[in-house]
């Protein structure tokens, strides 16, 4: 569990909205080479970063596992009088919790702002009744106008800063989980294997543009070109007002299995029947439309590749408050690590 | 003044729960030879002797409480729904981080995320009265080790620089108040003054209600926090006032027509000392001058405030050097006899 928390306290330490990937870029290849893991690692033009470990044998299949790098953010589209800034938003994010929300601005140099709320007395009543949109908000930087156009442009992302907090009951909260998290309990799960062990090649890759159309896993699965892929992204943890259909899925009962038309069948039952095996939790879910991950884009490439996913379940998904229950990221390791080493 | 600001910014305590304030500012101040008390509500009086005695017995007042949440009820699975104590605007409260007083257990204000919103939910905020504290508990008897009913919570410690010469903290309004007082309380005094570090201001000035009634002041000077509205596409003659301006002098407020030759006094002393100060222009708001006022057999009252965007949010950004000029004003109109 520790190991996972400092892999997570890692992950989530770098920038990269979608998009603005490469930020991320020399992080993490310093960090990732650091856990001797992979035999190769490299990073593409659409945002994604990969790794491969080799477990030495001649033609071993290929075993991808994607989680994606990017996170929602917002790209700066006018420098304004007073030091504001108006923003586009990148990915879906709700407009309703970003008053008085500091934010990171990833200028010439990383500064901090913060959305600003209109003041009471400028509020015709009933106003905070009404629809916000981000198009509504300005953020703050606290700078003079030259100052803050010497360090922020147009075309500027902004993110939430991971601010990480341990709550009671192994419960985590902080940014960009979604999908950081996942990238952790990957290689969590690879720092469990013998690679010499295995009778597969394992590659990761932590995807690029995910939030803004699944780009970066479509074209990093064309160019490492596994044999079968696992797919691991965090799904919505039960909370109240939630759909009746979502209320299988609670947080700490295990990771979360998808049945879909856009995974494998086939590979899906193989992880169930081994996660019943092995002892490890898991819940099962219905994804009978699309199931917004990278599972499809992965599926579809090349001449199709068998897909499973697995989720982590989370709460306020696309907040800067984002809860995940520390032994479903564990247990989520344990099932991947598990798979790799029966095939 | 600065380390005293941020010392204070970083302690928990809501209207009604004041301890931790009051324990902080007396440990600061008693060795600086004033005579202090706390009331039985709460309220802390100092009386400090200056050089000089004069025939009015002048009060400075602040407030020690902050804006806060308070748990109504704990669900079966675990969840603590919750209304605020003291006036806090429904949109600043979701997905923000929070801590319970006392337990200092942390907390989530749950957001229910984008996607699981319907077409009719989206970009509306719910009332405080329908959000619920998420604290990592799954069942109401899990919750019950931590937390109960009653129990309070604020937006977590966060003080730090911002920007030019700004700071952003939770309860800058009106630590900095009690960080001024301090600091005063702390130096030399040309006149014999009293200061106020009261409790409840932000659900009613409940606490200098009672001060004024044991104190009967003949003189009042209020230092507070208050509304900047100077954001982005605001006009001047809207904001109130603006931040990095200086200190605020008020003409009118929703509770209170501010003493004519107290103004007077505060501009002139102002303009001789050359401390930036600037009048708020909207009839807005209010603070404990209104409740002094008319305490007893009534007092003269004069507000001197800090602008402040963003106020009772997690993130109030005020400029130091506005605070700065609160307390140099505060400090020089008290060298005064008010005769």
């Amino acid at each position: 569990m520790e190991k996972l928390y400092g892999l997570i306290e890692n992950l989530t330490s770098y920038p990269g909205v979608s998009g603005f990937e490469d930020m991320a870029f020399e992080g993490l290849k310093e960090y990732i080479s650091s856990l001797n893991i992979f035999d190769e690692i490299g990073t593409t033009s659409v945002g994604s970063f990969y790794g491969i470990m080799r477990c030495g044998k001649k033609d071993a299949p290929l075993i991808l596992c994607d989680a994606h790098l990017d996170t929602v953010g917002f790209v700066v589209t006018e420098i304004c009088e007073g030091g504001f800034l108006r923003v586009a938003p990148i990915g879906g994010i709700a407009a309703k919790i970003l008053s008085a929300t500091e934010v990171n601005i990833y200028g010439k140099k990383t500064i901090k702002g913060i959305f600003a709320s209109k003041p009471p007395h400028l509020q015709e009543p009933g106003e905070s009744e009404k629809k916000l949109t981000v198009a509504d908000l300005c953020i703050d930087t606290g700078l003079p106008l030259e100052e803050l156009k010497k360090i922020v442009r147009v075309g500027t992302p902004v993110g939430f800063p991971c601010k990480l907090q341990k709550l009671i009951g192994d419960n985590l909260a902080g940014a960009g989980f979604d999908d950081r998290l996942c990238g952790a309990a990957i290689l969590r799960a690879l720092m469990m294997l013998d690679k010499k062990s295995l009778n597969v090649d394992v590659a990761f890759q932590f995807s690029g543009n995910e939030e803004t159309g699944y780009k970066g896993a479509m074209t990093t699965a064309y160019r490492l070109n596994p044999d079968k892929a696992i797919v691991i992204d965090v799904t919505h943890a039960f909370v109240p007002g939630a759909p009746k259909t979502r209320e299988g899925t609670k947080a700490g009962n295990g990771p979360d299995i998808c049945f879909s038309p856009q995974t494998n069948r086939a590979f899906t039952k193989y992880a169930v029947s081994l996660a019943e095996k092995e002892e490890i939790p898991y819940q099962l879910s219905a994804a009978p439309g699309r199931t917004g991950t990278n599972s499809n884009a992965v599926q579809t490439t090349r001449n199709g590749i068998p897909v499973l996913l697995v989720s982590i379940p989370l709460k306020n998904m696309h907040t800067m408050s984002e809860i995940v229950n520390m032994n479903d990221a564990l247990s989520t390791a344990k099932l991947v690590s598990a798979v790799l080493k029966s095939l | 003044m600065k380390d005293l600001i941020k010392k204070y910014c970083n302690l928990l305590g809501p209207s009604g729960m004041e301890d931790s304030v009051r324990e902080a500012i007396i440990e600061d101040i008693k060795d600086s030879g004033a005579e202090y008390q706390t009331d039985a509500i709460g309220n802390l009086i100092v009386f400090k002797k200056g050089k000089k005695r004069r025939n009015k017995k002048v009060l400075l007042s602040a407030h020690m409480d902050e804006v806060g949440f308070m748990v109504k009820y704990i669900d079966e699975e675990g969840y603590a729904w919750f209304d605020s104590v003291g006036g806090v605007d429904r949109r600043v409260v979701s997905g923000r981080r929070l801590v319970f007083c006392e337990s200092n257990i942390p907390a989530v204000v749950a957001s229910k995320a984008i996607h699981m919103q319907t077409l009719e939910e989206r970009g509306k905020c719910e009332p405080i009265s329908e959000m619920h504290i998420d604290i990592g508990a799954t069942s109401r008897e899990e919750a019950k080790k931590y937390i109960n009913i009653g129990d309070c919570a604020v937006f977590e410690p966060n003080y730090e620089e911002f920007g030019d010469g700004l700071v952003r903290s939770k309860a800058l309004d009106d630590r900095f108040g009690c960080a001024a007082l301090v600091k005063m309380i702390n130096g030399e005094l040309e006149y014999d003054t009293y200061f106020a570090f009261n409790t409840c201001e932000e659900v009613g000035c409940d606490g200098a209600k009672e001060v004024a009634h044991n104190l009967r002041p003949d003189v009042v000077i209020a230092l507070e926090a208050t509304t900047a509205g100077d954001i982005l596409g605001v006009s001047k003659s809207k904001c109130a006032c603006s931040v990095g301006e200086g200190a605020v002098l008020s003409i009118m407020d929703r509770s209170t027509i501010y003493d004519q030759t107290l103004l007077e006094l505060a501009v002139e002393t102002a303009k001789e000392k050359n401390i930036k100060w600037q009048y708020k222009n909207v009839v807005a708001g209010g603070n404990e001058a209104g409740v002094y006022q008319r305490a007893a057999s009534g007092a003269r009252v004069l507000a001197i405030s800090a602008p402040a965007r963003y106020i009772h949010s997690a993130s109030n950004v005020l400029a130091m050097s506005d605070m700065e000029a609160v307390y140099q004003l505060a400090a020089a109109i008290n060298e005064r006899s008010f005769e």
